[in-house]
Formats: C-alpha cells, sequence, structure tokens
C-alpha cells in the first residue's frame, strides 16, 4: 500500500468518525435542549454553556496535541509528526473560535456585556491568538523542513506558557465561574447536567478525532502531491 | 596510489528546498592536495551543495563526514557592515582562539593593510571578497570551499588570489571551487566535476589538461 | 562551558559594538519608547483617571514595545552580509549565539529602559523611589523573560519575508505573564507595599524567567540550523 493509498484510508475513517460524531452532536443538543432541565439562576442561556465548555475542552486538547506532537517531531523528524501537529493546531484554532463566540453569548444575559477582559477569557484569546499565529508562520515559510522545525517551537513554547497563563489568571481577579467540574471536591454540577455536559464533551473529543484525521489526511496528501509535481520538473 | 587521507566523505547527500529535489544522492570523497573545480549551469546546486559541505545546510538525506577544519568563502561575505576589516576578521579570529598576529598577516596577504580601519561596509565588491578570504583562512583550515571567489576581483586581485590558492594547494590544502572563470583556474585545479540537476558526475582528474577543454568536453557529452 | 561562555562573550561584545556604532536601532527605541509614554498619558479622560493609575501599564505597555522593536535587530544585522553563517563556520558551540544574542539584547533593553524610567518619572510624576530597589528587581526579572523568549522567537522571524509583522504575532502571547505581573507588581510597589505581600507575582516570574530562558536555549539549536 502506499502512503497516498493510506492516506486516503485516513480520510475515509477520519470521515466516518467525523459523521458519527455529528449525529452524537445532534443526540447531545436534543438531550441539553429537551431533557435537561432549565438552571435556575440563569435560564436558558446556561444551555450554550454545553457547546461552550466541550467546545474550550477540545480547543486545549487540539493544542496539547501540538505540543506534544512538536516535542516528537524534534526527536525524530518525522514529516508525518509536523503534518499531524500542523492538523491538530488547526482544528485547536476552529475550537476556538466555537469558545471565543460562545462565550459572548452567554456573556451578555448572564454578565451583561459580551465581552469582559476576564483574566481566562484574556488568556483563552491569547492561546487562541499565539497558534493563529503558528498556522501564520507556516504559511509564510516554504520549506517544509524549516516549517516543521520552526513550528515545533512554536508548539513546544504553547504548551509550556499554558500552564503560566493559567497561574496568571489565577493571580489576576478574575469574574469567570470557578472551575465546576474539575474540582479537588464532588462535582457542583447537578447530576443531570453534568451527564449532558459530560456527552457533550465526549462527543466534541470524537469531532476532533474525526477532523485532525481528516486534515491530517489532506496536509498529507497535499505533500505528496507537491512533491510529485516537484520531482516532475 | 599514495595512502588515502581524505579530509572531507559526503555520502548520499539529497537536499529539497521547498519539495524541489536540488541536490540528488551526491557522493564526493576528497584528499590532502586536491583541488576540485565543481562546474555546472546556473541552479545545478554548486551552492546548495558546498553550503551541505560546510555544514551550514543540513542534508534531506545522507552524511557528510568532515575530518578536518575547513573555511569557506560564498556569495557572501559573512561579514559585518559596521565593523571595520580589522574588527572584522579579529571577532571571527576570537572565536576561532586563533590570535591577532594572524590578523595582521592575512591583512598583510589580502593588500588590505591600508583600509584595515575602514568599515567594511564602504568596501567594494572586490574588497570584499578579499576580506572574506582572509577571513576564511583565519584558522589555517585544511579543507578550503569556495563560491566563485574571482567573481568581482580586478586582474591583479584575480593573479594574486590565484597565486595565493596555488600555494596553499601546494602545501596540502585541499579545496573545492565552484567557478565559471576556468581559464583563470588552470594552475590549480587538480580534479573537474560538473554537477548537473542536481547529480555530480565523476571525479576527473586534470592531469595536466586544460581545465577549459575538460569542460568543452563535458559540456558535449551532456549534448 | 568556558568555551562557551567565551564564544558567547565575543558575540555580544561584538553585536552591542555595531550598535554603538550605528546606534540607530537605539536611537529609534528610544524615542518610540518616549513617544509612548507621551501618547499614553493622554489615552485617559483627566478628570476621571489620574495619571497615576494608568502610569504602571504605560510604563510596561512602553517596555514592550520597545524591547519588540529591538529585538529584531539582533538578527537582522547578521543578515545583511550572512556574519551569522560565518560564525557557524567557527567551531564556537551554537548555544553561544544564543546566550551572546541574549546578552546583547539585555543591554540593549535595558539601556532603553533605564533611560525610560526617569522620563516615566517625569511624565506621569510617580515616587518610584519609594521602593526602588524592588522596581529595579522586578524590571530585570521581566526584562529576562521578554529577551529570552525574543531571541528565540527573533531568530525565527528573520528568515520569514515579514520579520517585523511575525515576531510581535508570534512574541505578544508569551509576554502576557510577565507583562500582566510587571504591571500588578509595579502598581503595588508604588503604593509603597512591600514586594513580601506580592510573592505570588514575584514566583510567577521567576518560574516563567526558569522555563522560559532554559527552553529558549535549548531550542535555540533547531532554529540556527537549516
Amino acid at each position: 500500500m502506499t502512503q497516498r493509498d493510506r492516506a486516503v484510508r485516513i480520510a475515509r475513517w477520519g470521515g466516518v468518525v467525523t459523521g458519527l460524531a455529528i449525529l452524537g452532536l445532534a443526540g447531545v443538543y436534543v438531550r441539553a435542549l429537551v431533557y435537561t432541565p432549565v438552571e435556575a439562576t440563569q435560564g436558558a442561556a446556561q444551555k450554550i454553556f454545553y457547546v461552550h465548555v466541550p467546545a474550550a475542552w477540545g480547543a486545549l486538547l487540539a493544542i496539547s496535541v501540538t505540543g506534544v506532537l512538536s516535542i516528537f517531531y524534534l526527536w525524530l523528524k518525522d514529516r508525518r509528526i509536523d503534518l499531524a501537529a500542523a492538523a491538530s493546531a488547526e482544528v485547536g484554532v476552529a475550537f476556538g473560535l466555537v469558545m471565543l463566540t460562545t462565550g459572548p453569548i452567554w456573556g451578555k444575559p448572564i454578565w451583561g456585556t459580551w465581552w469582559t477582559w476576564d483574566a481566562r477569557l484574556t488568556s483563552t484569546l491569547f492561546l487562541f491568538l499565539l497558534f493563529v499565529g503558528y498556522l501564520v508562520l507556516r504559511d509564510v515559510l516554504t520549506d517544509p523542513g524549516i516549517r516543521a522545525r520552526f513550528s515545533s517551537v512554536i508548539g513546544i513554547l504553547g504548551l509550556i506558557l499554558v500552564p503560566f497563563i493559567h497561574l496568571t489568571v489565577y493571580l489576576f481577579r478574575t469574574l469567570h465561574p470557578a472551575p465546576i467540574v474539575l474540582k479537588p471536591s464532588a462535582p457542583s454540577l447537578p447530576k443531570v447536567m453534568l451527564v449532558t455536559l459530560l456527552s457533550s464533551v465526549a462527543v466534541f473529543s470524537l469531532l476532533y478525532l474525526g477532523f485532525l484525521m481528516q486534515r491530517y489526511a489532506l496536509g498529507l496528501l497535499r505533500e505528496l502531491r507537491e512533491e510529485a509535481l516537484a520531482s516532475a520538473q | 596510489m599514495p595512502p588515502a587521507d581524505p579530509v572531507i566523505i559526503a555520502e548520499g547527500i539529497s537536499r529539497r528546498f521547498a519539495y524541489r529535489p536540488v541536490l540528488v544522492d551526491v557522493s564526493l570523497t576528497l584528499e590532502t592536495g586536491e583541488a576540485l573545480l565543481l562546474v555546472g549551469p546556473n541552479g545545478a546546486g554548486k551552492t546548495t551543495l558546498l553550503r551541505v559541505l560546510a555544514g551550514l545546510l543540513y542534508p534531506s538525506t545522507g552524511h557528510v563526514d568532515r575530518r578536518v577544519p575547513l573555511g569557506m568563502v560564498a556569495h557572501d561575505a559573512m561579514l559585518y557592515p559596521a565593523l571595520t576589516a580589522r574588527e572584522n576578521l579579529r571577532f571571527f579570529a576570537r572565536l576561532h582562539g586563533v590570535n591577532g598576529t594572524r590578523v595582521e598577516t592575512l591583512l598583510e596577504l589580502v593588500g588590505l593593510m591600508h583600509r584595515a580601519d575602514d568599515r567594511v561596509g564602504t568596501f567594494s565588491r572586490g574588497m570584499l571578497q578579499r576580506i572574506a578570504i582572509a577571513r576564511a583562512l583565519l584558522h589555517e583550515p585544511r579543507l578550503l570551499l569556495f563560491d566563485e571567489p574571482l567573481s568581482g576581483l580586478d586582474p591583479a586581485a584575480t593573479r594574486t588570489l590565484v597565486q595565493l590558492l596555488t600555494d596553499l594547494r601546494q602545501r596540502g590544502t585541499a579545496m573545492i571551487i565552484v567557478s565559471h572563470q576556468l581559464e583563470q583556474l588552470r594552475g590549480v585545479g587538480t580534479h573537474i566535476a560538473r554537477l548537473a540537476r542536481g547529480r555530480l558526475g565523476p571525479k576527473d582528474p586534470l592531469a595536466g589538461r586544460d581545465p577549459v577543454a575538460v569542460f568543452t568536453e563535458l559540456m558535449r557529452e551532456d549534448g | 562551558m568556558r568555551a562557551l561562555l567565551r564564544a558567547a562573550w565575543h558575540i555580544a561584545v561584538k553585536d552591542v559594538a555595531i550598535e554603538w556604532r550605528t546606534k540607530t536601532a537605539f536611537a529609534s527605541g528610544l524615542v518610540f519608547a518616549v513617544l509612548v509614554l507621551a501618547v499614553l498619558f493622554f489615552s485617559r479622560d483627566p478628570t476621571a483617571v489620574a495619571s497615576s493609575d494608568i502610569a504602571p501599564g504605560a510604563l510596561w505597555v512602553t517596555f514592550t514595545f520597545a524591547a519588540m522593536l529591538g529585538l529584531n535587530r539582533a538578527f537582522l544585522l547578521e543578515r545583511e552580509l550572512h556574519g551569522l553563517d560565518g560564525i557557524l563556520l567557527t567551531p564556537a558551540p551554537r548555544a553561544a549565539i544564543f546566550w551572546g544574542k541574549f546578552a546583547a539584547n539585555l543591554v540593549f533593553v535595558g539601556a532603553i529602559e533605564a533611560i525610560s524610567l526617569p522620563l516615566f518619572v517625569v511624565f506621569y510624576d510617580v515616587p518610584i523611589w519609594v521602593r526602588f530597589g524592588e522596581l529595579v528587581l522586578v524590571i530585570a526579572m521581566a526584562t529576562v523573560a521578554f529577551v529570552a523568549v525574543g531571541t528565540l522567537l527573533s531568530a525565527m522571524a528573520v528568515r520569514t519575508r515579514y520579520a517585523e509583522l511575525m515576531l510581535p504575532l508570534l512574541l505578544l502571547p508569551f509576554l502576557v505573564p510577565p507583562l500582566v505581573g510587571g504591571v500588578q507588581l509595579t502598581a503595588r510597589l508604588l503604593e509603597g507595599r512591600p514586594l513580601s505581600d506580592l510573592s505570588g507575582w514575584l514566583k510567577l516570574i521567576a518560574a516563567f524567567d526558569l522555563a522560559f530562558v532554559s527552553l529558549s536555549a535549548t531550542l535555540f539549536h533547531v532554529v540556527v540550523d537549516e
């Protein structure tokens, strides 16, 4: 089986995973809107929570995967790792965009303002922008070897930056609701809401995987084509 | 056959730039005292090959074994325009762990003592080239890589450099010279090889033949 | 180790000498800093906000921008006649290039900061001497953070077609922790509170310095090799 065939197969499976995720997404929405009770103080606006939090999760997952893959790239120098890291960054930026749009939509009715310069929001924005920078950098570098190495550096630095940004958030006074699920004590969300949230997170993870596989296969196919074209000249 | 004493061994070097293969499976061994004239059309990969051999570029595949210190004169002078000729040479001398008297010797050798305290940024192309040659010779390398060393030099400077290269070669310094001015390099080269479309032809001993004639021959073979 | 330090020292001295001779980057960095300080003074409603309220922010925005302006310089001067290749051809360890550039950038940014600080006092009428030693410490710590990441990223940025655009794009996210920390610490110090009240921010910047100086030094060779 050639590399091209393998890439095509990954793209196909990625499509299947994405399809399943979209079905799951439909299910989660029905559950969130119909079967999960309306939150007492926040009202219907709280429903966006089931998109916002999983999108944030997806973005963070994607960015962490990019960081870890960047380390592996510098170690093993296999271009497939670099392509996977780039694919993950791109999916992460898409999820980040969802997170950054749903946040203000929730914020308007609850905080009374679209955007607050709340530290967590701000720092997420910076992280998002860093990965936009990562993609821009990839775009302006034409040599695949240099592109892979330079973007790995950004990926690794970004990974290390995440905890620092969180610490900055912690030290800065913040409006943002404190973490609700991953708290040392028992989760403070009612069980029915928690189940909805967690299944949404699971669906978004699946969606991430499906996107990642397709984007990776696409990147690989593009590389193979560029190479074939350049060699044919 | 004298005992083999290679100064550099390159094996299976390939290099791509933005997907385009620039070097394809190049292998090359150079012995002490050999001066290889590297010829080929523009865009054949000559500069890339020199940079890979020097360690300034990583090969995409393949391996370079550098066994002696090397010096290089490339298209760019590898200097700082805001510093004077002497300051530039002193800086690189320090990084090489070479003392200041060597700098004075080389300034004398390339005939730029009278401009030693002028900023390199004010120099003409030919003078930059001479300082670059001095820089490359600072640590008395046993392998020299030249990319068009005669470009920008006037006839007098050309003669001086050719004489210098001949002397160095006779003292055992190996060199690879990329040049289109083969007639001037008659006395320098011991071997000739042709690089075309990233592929290196055989290293052909000149054995007293005229490099210009051999080059014409090589071109004819290509059709 | 000694070879590394010696080579780094030579590279730093060379960079400072070049800057000393041309002074273009330094002069423009300085003028830029003064401009930012002056313009930010007017970026408020004078009837509602006292200049001392925005002073810490103005100071750190000035430092950040001035640093950013200076950082590309370090590798741009290597590009003119490809001096960096000349260094790479010597036996100097590649890490020496990082440390040399890092030191020269510290001198450059530090000098701009040293000159803007008195101007800051003049413009904003803030009592920096109340906790002067501590303030200098905070500035030094945050500057190390800026310059470490900046040295690494500018080495990458100059290799792209849009160096002046790429550096701020890549660098600013990394400046968030030291910048926010610097502003918070400066605000408290200007109020005369002791550093012991502020150990959280101080620890954050110290940890950032430690993490990013070592990371930048480690990753630097990835960026200079072609």
